[in-house]
């Protein structure tokens, strides 16, 4: 039988280029140190370990989360809302987010803290015009645990990521959280995505 | 007594019953007991005036939103001669959701489930195969339109209610208005809203928040302590700028102004009396207000609305049911006061869970740079990821919860502390004023307005 919308190979993928012109492939040292970067950003965000996550922000880092709002398919890129935002943030906005809970006893919303599981799959890597900065796409799964509360309040997301080299690691200088819920589950952002 | 007997609960309760006039306690039961919440939707969301959103969201003809109105979808529309209309978004087919879109632009709106229409101000065009006439020959085409709720615009505000006998309006708002139109009222073109709003969802039941929203000022010390211990407002004394005056109304609205002398150490001047208003305004404007707009505000409002307005602006409060206001300053390190307006409203999803709807605004005329740093700093500080209210809504499923147990039910939740300060002799506005410290006069006041609403009949 032949068809028209036939399996590609393997080789059809890899050259639509078109699709992906500046793709830093999978398994390459550039791909791995960023996935590593983002596994331990994670790491270090779930065990609250904010001051050695705020120390690999660069001090121009833009980080925002869009409003998403129900549209139809033909209108979809109107479901990113980038006026108002749940995020909306700058490097020394973050610093003062994570200064409220790491210098006082009483940003309530954390203290006691969340048990999170923040999940990092879907990593593509692109590279830029600059050699030191990656553009980094990632799916994030978060799961929040509070009190006793027996069921996980969960998040899911893409991330938009601008990566930029310092030294033997990366610094984040920009990240735009497209969160899939237009209604959040979550009842507050007081921890980071 | 018909109506009496509709407000008492299945185990003989009354509304009497939990809440008790002579010692201001309600049994905590009251906050997510199922059976009350149905009456609620029905006593409470279906009766009084209910706010939906801001004009500026739908500008041009076509356009709408969706919003939730209690516990109705409703469908908010832009019509050619520029009013605005609110209707059920319910097919009066098979009950499908007609629209099911946030927002957009559209002439007709066709339900995707057998195809019947309407235009955007509700009426009913038809259904497919016209000659078929799928909506039959009982009900003639003028009946089979969306169901149209009663609105107002209130400063641009879209309000509406299902209850078209019930009060306007104006007599809703009562004497309260005289302090809202210091808010809403103030300028020549109002407010915007600056995006679409934050939505998320808190398992809790809506009246925790909505009672909260009715100036609990003792909150702020304790769940708020941050602002005084990291943010250093009030150089760390959060308690100073609690001494103001707290203005409300049996209706259960609620603001209090606090006196901007009592805030910022540069506005000391303001209690001398000698300085004018331009000179106060270019020290600390009202939040939201820029020196610039001072004719606007001579024009918008009297005198003495507009002398409160600036030595003690209203900052933060609620509209009945399940509003909260806030028009607040943000002091930044660098001494720069950042000035936000945010509304909320608090929508019930069941007895246990609300939707935390979160719009930011601006006047209209005030400088784009200070839109986008009002923007900013708001969703810094108020809403999902706000500073200040992710403290509260992590608060507020705890109290839900605690509703439950056999012996907390009976606990009761206490509005003891009375304002015994007479008002200022020359406090300039209406309404019940209470001078002073924060009390619990205002958060009574609103449970006195659901108690009123919840006994009235239907």
């Amino acid at each position: 039988m032949t068809t028209n919308t036939a399996i590609s190979t393997d080789a059809d993928v890899a050259s639509d280029v078109a699709f992906r012109p500046n793709r830093v492939p999978l398994g390459s040292p550039a791909y791995n140190q960023i996935a590593e970067f983002l596994y331990e950003e994670a790491w270090l965000l779930d065990e609250i370990r904010l001051a050695d996550w705020v120390a690999r922000l660069d001090t121009d880092l833009r980080y925002t989360c869009p409003v998403r709002q129900t549209r139809p398919l033909h209108q979809h890129a109107a479901s990113i809302v980038r006026t108002v935002m749940h995020f909306d943030e700058t490097y020394a906005s973050i610093r003062g987010r994570v200064g409220r809970i790491t210098d006082t006893r009483s940003a309530w919303a954390e203290d006691p803290p969340s048990r999170t599981r923040r999940l990092i799959t879907n990593i593509l890597v692109e590279s830029t015009d600059n050699p030191d900065e990656f553009e980094v796409q990632s799916y994030l799964l978060c799961s929040r645990s509070r009190f006793e509360e027996t069921n996980l309040l969960f998040l899911s997301c893409v991330r938009h990521d601008l990566l930029r080299r310092h030294g033997a690691s990366f610094k984040l200088a920009r990240r735009e959280i497209i969160v899939d819920q237009t209604v959040l589950g979550f009842p507050n952002l007081a921890i980071f995505l | 007594m018909l109506d009496r007997t509709r407000t008492t609960l299945s185990d003989g309760t009354t509304i009497d019953d939990l809440i008790n006039v002579q010692t201001r306690e309600v049994q905590l039961r009251t906050i997510s007991d199922p059976e009350l919440y149905d009456i609620e939707m029905r006593k409470v969301f279906g009766k009084t005036w209910l706010l939906l959103g801001h004009e500026s969201e739908i500008p041009n003809s076509g356009d709408f939103i969706t919003r939730l109105m209690g516990s109705d979808p409703v469908l908010i529309t832009r019509q050619k001669d520029d009013s605005i209309k609110v209707m059920l978004n319910v097919c009066p087919h098979r009950g499908m959701r007609v629209c099911t879109s946030d927002a957009g632009n559209a002439k007709v709106h066709t339900c995707i489930y057998h195809g019947w229409a309407f235009k955007n101000d509700g009426d009913f065009i038809g259904a497919p195969v016209a000659g078929e006439q799928m909506h039959g020959a009982i009900l003639p085409k003028e009946k089979l339109g969306l169901t149209q709720a009663r609105t107002h615009l209130y400063g641009g505000l879209i309000f509406a209610t299902w209850n078209f006998e019930g009060p306007s309006f104006d007599e809703f708002l009562g004497e309260m208005k005289w302090y809202y139109d210091m808010l809403f009222q103030r300028t020549d073109k109002g407010l915007e809203v600056l995006g679409p709003p934050q939505r998320f969802t808190i398992k809790a039941n809506w009246k925790t928040a909505c009672e909260q929203s009715a100036a609990d000022g003792f909150h702020t010390l304790t769940l708020h302590r941050w602002l005084g211990e990291f943010a250093k407002f009030g150089d760390g004394d959060l308690t100073t700028s609690m001494y103001g005056t707290e203005v409300g109304s049996l209706q259960g609205h609620a603001l209090r102004c606090m006196p901007v002398a009592n805030k910022f150490k540069q506005a000391a001047g303001f209690r001398d009396g000698n300085l004018t208003l331009e000179e106060k305004l270019a020290i600390v404007p009202p939040p939201g207000i820029t020196k610039e707009m001072l004719p606007e505000l001579i024009r918008n409002l009297t005198p003495e609305q507009l002398g409160l307005l600036v030595d003690s602006p209203p900052q933060v409060g609620g509209m009945f049911p399940n509003v909260l206001i806030a028009f607040i300053y943000v002091p930044q390190p660098d001494g720069e006061i950042i000035g936000l307006t945010s509304l909320h409203t608090y929508i019930p999803k069941g007895p246990d869970e609300l939707e935390f709807c979160n719009y930011i605004l601006a006047e209209k005329d005030a400088p784009e740079e200070h839109k986008q740093k009002a923007l900013q700093f708001a969703v810094r500080m108020l809403g999902t990821s706000g500073m200040v209210e992710q403290d509260d809504s992590d608060t507020w499923p705890h109290i839900t919860q605690t509703a439950k147990g056999a012996a907390a039910r009976n606990v009761t939740m206490k509005y003891q502390a009375v304002c015994t300060t007479p008002p200022r002799p020359d406090w300039p506005g209406p309404a019940l004023v209470y001078e002073g410290f924060t009390k619990d006069d205002t958060q009574w006041n609103w449970w006195l307005a659901y108690r009123n609403l919840m006994n009235a009949a239907l």
